[in-house]
């Protein structure tokens, strides 16, 4: 109750839980500093490529390509189809793709996943469903705790050495 | 954006970021980043200062403080701000430019209902005696 409340009070507009308002801007804000949020609302459609450097919030959908240079959170409702190209990718939603992070790749509670994921390092939250391939041909071996606790069996397929 | 938003929510597109594609939704959009494409959307849209928009736009409210090439339909309001540059068709029912702004192309108004007003008109506007202060 008190949270709604608060919520209320933040914007009239209904917000996503608020697991995620940690990198959240009231996008309102016209501060145009550099590193600012991108932040795809849950009724954006966006068909083809986004790309750049910076961190993005997406609810909406998506269908093409995402190649960033920075953190991508996937939250609910969120359903992308396509490929996502990130350092940090973090998943709550739906994808239908492939999601290639140059650091780490992690599954929330309502990650949907089919696909393919390739990244140096992994986790997954236990409630994730996630139907696919994975690949972690990483950068170094030290490359912090390499998370072997995979859904999929870890089919090492050198050939695909992507890290950028 | 102090004003009252057509949409529940707005979503923004960050200084560095780039789309090179289709948007819609009923969402307002404020840009800051660069747009290739094609925008159509039943909110407002804000083109900020560093806002680069390479894009034919639809909206309800738009206001364009950035540079916009393609054409740009607003039915409602059209503002173009000092900072703004719009190159490009454009047609609303309310069009705001303010001093400084540069605008090229054709503009239409979308006749109400009770007006007797002319047709189309095509008229080239473009900054007055502020000179093409190119505001990059």
């Amino acid at each position: 109750m008190p949270l709604f409340g608060k919520k209320k009070k933040e914007n009239k507009s209904p917000r996503p839980q608020a697991a995620l308002s940690q990198k959240k801007i009231t996008p309102q804000k016209e501060t145009t500093s550099q590193k600012e949020t991108t932040y795809f609302g849950k009724n954006l459609k966006i068909k083809g490529r986004v790309s750049g450097n910076g961190n993005v919030i997406i609810l909406g959908a998506l269908d093409g390509e995402f190649n960033l240079k920075g953190r991508v959170k996937i939250a609910q409702p969120a359903k992308i189809k396509g490929e996502v190209k990130a350092d940090v990718i973090s998943v709550n939603g739906n994808v239908r793709g492939s999601l290639v992070a140059r650091e780490r790749v992690h599954l929330d509670q309502t990650a949907r996943i089919e696909g393919q994921i390739n990244t140096p390092n992994l986790s997954i939250t236990e409630g994730a469903s996630f139907d696919g391939e994975i690949t972690m041909s990483g950068r170094s071996p030290q490359a912090s705790k390499p998370a072997d606790a995979n859904a999929a069996p870890a089919f090492q397929n050198t050939a695909k050495s992507t890290p950028k | 954006m102090g004003k009252d938003n057509t949409a529940d929510s707005t979503s923004l597109l960050s200084k560095n970021v780039k789309i090179d594609g289709e948007v819609q939704g009923p969402e307002n959009l404020h840009i800051e980043g660069s747009v290739k494409g094609s925008i159509k959307l039943s909110g407002d849209i804000f083109v900020g200062n560093t806002g680069i928009v390479e894009a034919d736009l639809e909206a309800k409210n738009i206001v364009i403080q950035g540079k916009v090439a393609g054409n740009v339909m607003a039915h409602k309001q059209l503002e173009i701000h000092p900072s703004g540059k719009l190159i490009g068709d454009c047609t609303s029912a309310s069009i705001d430019i303010k001093e400084g702004a540069i605008f090229e192309g054709r503009s239409k108004m979308i006749k109400s209902a009770g007006l007797s007003a002319g047709s189309s008109a095509a008229t080239k506007v473009s900054a007055p005696q502020s000179s093409k202060q190119h505001q990059s």
